[in-house]
């Protein structure tokens, strides 16, 4: 066959501009992080308790008695997590991941290096509007995610 | 000669199924669609990729890993495609084409498969700070899937050494392609951990989808063409072994009969993958040439006794069933660029070229060229030589041993003074070939218009 290798190379440059262009689309803004699908089950694969509220209907500012909640578990391609909030009136204080767990190790390191990156940033947001760290997409949105849940059962915006 | 007299006139020839003309224009087309796949999984490798996941420990190598896991696997899927002998294609390139395109490129999606699997396993010690044999005991037992995969790599590279050339050569042809058979298995081991861990499918419901189509088709394909069409074209036809006829030393034809053979679109030139229903035969099938277009309700084979297969054949007694798969082979008259041919055959080659000739219009002028050691090589000489003349064409009976009856360049020119007007038919024992394939190049034969068919033993 004369000329096959130019039949691959323009059809490998068409596949390669379609998939990329496609893909383009899809991760030009944040879009996973805006609209992210929530996945969440079932309490049977949960081992610490669902989500709890304690103490009275949130107060405005920052006095009032210190509530914990835990968001819902999200799952995510590697694995699953879930976020419990702890805030004093409105004003989120602590933010810890009592569950966490992957499909493999590889996973498991990177949640663990990223995970403080995420809580810095709630903590410096005031909230679940976070970029999330690139390079752990799923992570990010999970663990948005699931604050944002913890939030609503806190009534704090 | 019985057969060309059927061919041209009659009401049986007006009703004959004419054998499918090859179109080049698909085989672009799979060419296109093939880059095509590779540029878009070489594209979801890449555009999975960040900047902070690469600048990570290790990232690079992690990179590198699915890169070349991807690359590698569609690489492996084209394999798969090459040799499952989707008609359309098979028609345009030939049997012996697709294997050769097979062949030169299996070493590709090996080699891409083994890198990933270091790559992958040094990205993962690098991020954890672990130390290789390490990485490689959690890699193999807390990873989904990746055991199995590892698995299916150890006997993928198993086949890719037993095929290099130097070790093949001392196998069994059997032997061989039976093992070479679990190369599927390999495949079909490594699937899962792809959409497991891969970072282009896991939470992609779609990539998943497309790859799982996309091999799925593939395997529907093998399974089609490799598998379910030879079922039905054996059945219909039916073909038994009639008689089994001496043609020369070691040399026999094989009648067989069969039902509706009109309706067997074979072009001269074309072989069939012929599998012999007795007892030590029945497993294993083998490529013969068909030696004169089909005479309903009966087909002839003719071959030469040079292993233990082509050796069992002359002792097949008439009654045997037999399964058929093909027509296979690009060695037809719809190969041919220029106004006339030459067609060159050595020992039992010359069978391709026999039924070949039985395509080719009267008044062509063929030129034909036998070769043989000794006189009794020259099997179907008589036949040929009424073929050739009915054509108005010459032949010439190349007797002796290598040395003092050479084929080369100058006694090509010298036969065959208007080489450049002709297109040139080869068929015979691999080495023949290639000496003619050499020497039409050396008189600046242009390649599309030099076709051949080799045997190997």
């Amino acid at each position: 066959m004369k000329r096959a290798g130019w039949y691959v190379i323009a059809g490998f440059a068409a596949g390669f501009a379609g998939m990329a262009g496609l893909h383009g689309m899809g991760a030009a803004a944040p879009a996973a992080l805006r609209q992210p699908k929530s996945a969440s089950t079932g309490a049977s694969a949960v081992p610490s308790a669902p989500a709890r509220t304690t103490g009275p209907a949130a107060r405005a500012g920052s006095s009032g008695p210190v509530r914990t909640a835990t968001g819902i578990v999200e799952q995510y391609g590697y694995g699953e997590l879930a976020v419990t909030v702890t805030a004093r009136g409105n004003q989120i204080t602590s933010v810890s991941v009592p569950l966490l767990r992957t499909a493999e190790p590889y996973s498991q390191q990177l949640a663990q290096q990223v995970i403080p990156m995420l809580r810095a940033e709630v903590l410096a947001a005031h909230g679940a509007q976070i970029h999330g760290v690139s390079g752990a997409t799923y992570t990010s949105v999970a663990y948005a995610q699931s604050i944002q849940s913890a939030l609503d059962k806190l009534h704090i915006k | 000669m019985v057969a060309a007299r059927s061919r041209r006139g009659g009401k049986r020839q007006s009703a004959r199924t004419e054998p499918h003309r090859p179109r080049p224009a698909l085989l672009r087309a799979g060419l296109v669609l093939a880059g095509a796949g590779l540029g878009a999984v070489t594209a979801l490798a890449i555009t999975d990729e960040t900047g902070a996941e690469l600048r990570a420990p290790g990232g690079v190598m992690t990179f590198l890993g699915s890169l070349t896991g991807l690359v590698g696997t569609y690489l492996a899927l084209l394999m798969v495609l090459l040799v499952s002998r989707i008609p359309a294609i098979e028609r345009v390139l030939g049997q012996d084409g697709l294997l050769r395109w097979h062949r030169r490129l299996a070493p590709w999606p090996i080699s891409l498969l083994l890198a990933h699997a270091l790559f992958i396993t040094v990205g993962y010690a690098q991020a954890a700070r672990a130390g290789l044999g390490r990485q490689v005991a959690v890699l193999l037992t807390r990873y989904p899937d990746v055991l199995i995969a590892t698995v299916g790599l150890g006997i993928m590279c198993a086949i890719g050494a037993i095929s290099i050339r130097a070790i093949r050569r001392r196998l069994r042809r059997e032997t061989w392609w039976l093992v070479h058979l679990y190369m599927y298995l390999a495949l079909a081991l490594s699937f899962a951990h792809v959409l497991a861990l891969g970072p282009s499918f896991v939470s992609h419901p779609l990539t998943q989808i497309v790859w799982s189509v996309a091999w799925a088709a593939t395997a529907g394909l093998v399974l089609c063409y490799r598998f379910g069409l030879p079922v039905v074209r054996s059945l219909r036809h039916r073909l038994v072994v009639h008689e089994v006829r001496r043609e020369g030393p070691g040399v026999v034809s094989v009648i067989c009969s069969g039902r509706r053979l009109d309706k067997l679109a074979i072009a001269g030139g074309q072989f069939f993958l012929w599998r012999f229903l007795t007892r030590s035969m029945w497993w294993q099938a083998h490529p013969y040439t068909m030696s004169a277009r089909p005479q309903p309700p009966y087909v002839r084979l003719t071959v030469k006794a040079v292993g233990d297969h082509s050796a069992a054949v002359a002792r097949l007694r008439p009654g045997t069933r037999i399964v058929i798969e093909g027509p296979y082979g690009a060695f037809t008259r719809f190969a041919q660029q220029r106004p006339q041919v030459l067609l060159v055959a050595a020992g039992i080659g010359v069978t391709a070229l026999r039924s070949l000739l039985e395509d080719l219009p009267r008044n062509s002028a063929p030129v034909v060229v036998l070769r043989g050691t000794g006189p009794e090589d020259l099997v179907l000489r008589t036949e040929v030589a009424e073929l050739v003349r009915h054509r108005r064409g010459r032949l010439h009976e190349l007797v002796g041993p290598r040395e003092q009856a050479r084929l080369d360049e100058r006694s090509l020119q010298r036969l065959v003074p208007d080489l450049h007007r002709r297109d040139i038919y080869v068929c015979g024992p691999e080495g023949f070939v290639t000496s003619i394939v050499e020497a039409a190049a050396r008189l600046g034969l242009s390649s599309e218009a030099v076709h051949h068919e080799a045997y190997a033993l």
